[in-house]
């Protein structure tokens, strides 16, 4: 369990996490998601007791993590992958790390061979690949067998296979019963993984709630439609009392109402339909309306209102 | 595939001494487990056992031969320069940490700042002391042999060349790992243990200024020289040691105050 209040950070005139409060709790996989320089990292570095909060505090199985004499057996973490002395081997990386917390050095050959590193061990972690690194950070994060995990960006770097096995631990890290934190800028990967979503922009709380929440507050079901008479069935939609969008020349989405009473309307004004489906809001769209003004850095001017937690539900 | 793991982890409370220890080990394990230390050791050993093999090779050519003089009066002389190595080995054991971003998980693994600080300031400063004293005696070793018959080495001798050695490395590795903690990047500290140790003691008497020659005497580069070499106008052997226990403590206390108040690596 990890319970955050009131955390804030602040870097000279820059606000980086400003009064965040939420709770992971046990048991699932809970998504942190935001824009570039949401506050994130530093959130989490602060889980850690790496950066000092300039205001609130974070308790992780109700202690601060820097009060823990052995704290590799409460919370395994996974932070940037290339912090790490790439001097010296995988091995000796992960035993240094046993010796700290105590660990017995058998444990080391038992990770190692979890995470698929078996005949990289021996070599200096110079020449691993990103995902190796992934890898190696993951294995020292399992080293003792704790009960709550942050991940950030684990997918990062890592190859097809790599996100799958990675997809596969954080679920059964949460099926047994333990507390997983990932963050991620991969929002699809986060739909498929993320029992509950965390949602901060520029530093502050957007959303918490599950991701079924996020995804239902956010809308219904929407419908496509394609046609070569368009107009007219935009018409009769609107005539039908539904509210109906112009995607283009021949495409509409419909925001009310479902497929069947669309295929309806067509054929009773004998409009041929191209196309017809219906359309959940991905967690894409989701966290785009979202994080909307939130995002820091970007591309263009972002237009969507600023949303809230009770929005989104 | 995940844990449980098939090897016991038990848990439960753990005192602060035995977390210390743990983290000794670690540091230890930390430190020979990168090339640059053993790049460190090898530059030191040829320096000190070198600089010894010389003097023994010069002593034995000498006409006549000194008859009984002791081979430990090198020991000293070889470790002025020798120290450097010592010297950088302690401070890169902490700047290390900054420079590859390893203070992240070190941190990770010992959140307890206080017993990081100082295991890895015993760790560097043992380390370097220890092997001072190893490369001492085996520099007179190296002079004694070179010059056998000529030379000895008598027990009473060994032991004020050794200490002094150790006090000297002890003291200046602990202002290099107090310059590491302080200053967090390997160029910046370094070029202040040069500077300290070294360049600014030489160079301030030069100019003539009796206030620069007066500075130059409160250096450390000046305690160190008179203790090893005895030929600095002005040091005593009480001003030498208390300028390097000041230079040392200030630094480990300026660096300490760095790790605990600020942010990790930022």
């Amino acid at each position: 369990m990890i319970e955050v209040r009131g955390l804030t950070k602040r870097y000279g005139d820059t606000l980086a996490v400003d009064g965040l409060s939420f709770d992971v709790e046990p048991g699932k996989v809970t998504g942190f998601l935001g824009p570039n320089g949401a506050g994130k990292s530093t959130t989490m570095r602060m889980m850690l007791g790496l950066d000092r909060p300039t205001a609130g505090e974070v308790l992780v199985n109700r202690r601060r993590f820097a009060a823990f004499g052995e704290p590799l057996r409460e919370v395994g973490a996974l932070l940037d992958p290339g912090s790490l002395h790439v001097g010296r081997t995988g091995r000796n990386h992960l035993r240094v790390a046993a010796r700290t917390n105590g660990i017995p050095q058998r444990r080391v050959q038992e990770v190692i061979e979890q995470v698929g590193l078996d005949r990289a061990a021996r070599r200096r972690i110079k020449g691993y690949s990103l995902g190796m690194r992934q890898r190696l950070g993951i294995a020292a994060a399992l080293l003792a067998d704790p009960q709550v995990l942050l991940f950030d960006e684990p997918v990062n770097g890592l190859d097809l296979d790599g996100v799958r096995w990675i997809r596969g631990l954080l679920r059964r890290l949460a099926d047994e019963g333990r507390t997983v934190l990932v963050s991620s800028h991969l929002l699809s990967e986060m739909e498929q993984t993320a029992d509950r979503l965390v949602v901060i922009g520029r530093g502050r709380l957007i959303a918490d709630a599950s991701t079924e929440e996020i995804l239902r507050g956010l809308g219904n079901l929407r419908v496509r439609v394609r046609s070569s008479q368009a107009d007219a069935l935009l018409t009769r939609l609107r005539e039908r009392g539904l509210t109906v969008a112009r995607i283009d020349a021949h495409e509409l989405e419909i925001e009310d109402g479902t497929a069947h009473d669309v295929g309806d309307v067509a054929h009773d004004a004998h409009i041929p339909l191209h196309h017809l489906s219906e359309v959940r809001p991905s967690l894409e769209h989701a966290y785009l309306d979202l994080t909307g003004d939130s995002v820091e850095f970007h591309g263009r001017a972002a237009g969507a209102a600023p949303a809230t937690t009770a929005d989104a539900r | 595939m995940t844990a449980p793991s098939a090897t016991a982890i038990p848990r439960g409370g753990v005192s602060t001494g035995r977390v210390l220890i743990r983290t000794c080990a670690a540091e230890w394990t930390r430190l020979w487990t990168v090339r640059a230390t053993w790049g460190f050791l090898a530059a030191a050993a040829v320096a000190m056992v070198g600089i010894g093999a010389i003097a023994g090779f010069e002593a034995a050519a000498e006409a006549p031969a000194p008859q009984g003089d002791p081979a430990w009066a090198v020991a000293p002389v070889a470790a002025m320069p020798a120290q450097f190595a010592l010297l950088a080995l302690a401070l890169i054991a902490v700047t290390s940490d900054y420079a590859t971003g390893g203070i992240v998980p070190t941190l990770q693994w010992t959140p307890r700042r206080g017993v990081l600080f100082l295991a890895r300031t015993l760790v560097a400063v043992g380390g370097a002391t220890s092997v001072g004293i190893l490369l001492g005696s085996g520099s007179a070793l190296a002079a004694f042999a070179a010059a056998r018959p000529s030379l000895t080495l008598p027990v009473g001798e060994g032991l004020d060349a050794l200490g002094t050695i150790a006090f000297v490395v002890a003291a200046g590795a602990a202002f290099a790992v107090g310059l590491g903690f302080l200053l967090r990047t390997t160029a910046g500290a370094l070029v202040t243990v040069f500077l300290g140790m070294l360049v600014l003691p030489l160079l301030l008497p030069q100019f003539g200024y009796p206030w620069m020659s007066a500075l130059a005497e409160v250096l450390p580069g000046s305690g160190a020289a008179f203790l090893l070499l005895g030929q600095v106008p002005g040091m005593t052997e009480t001003s030498s040691v208390v300028s390097l226990l000041g230079w040392a403590g200030g630094a480990l206390l300026l660096g300490w105050l760095r790790l605990a108040r600020d942010d990790a690596n930022r």
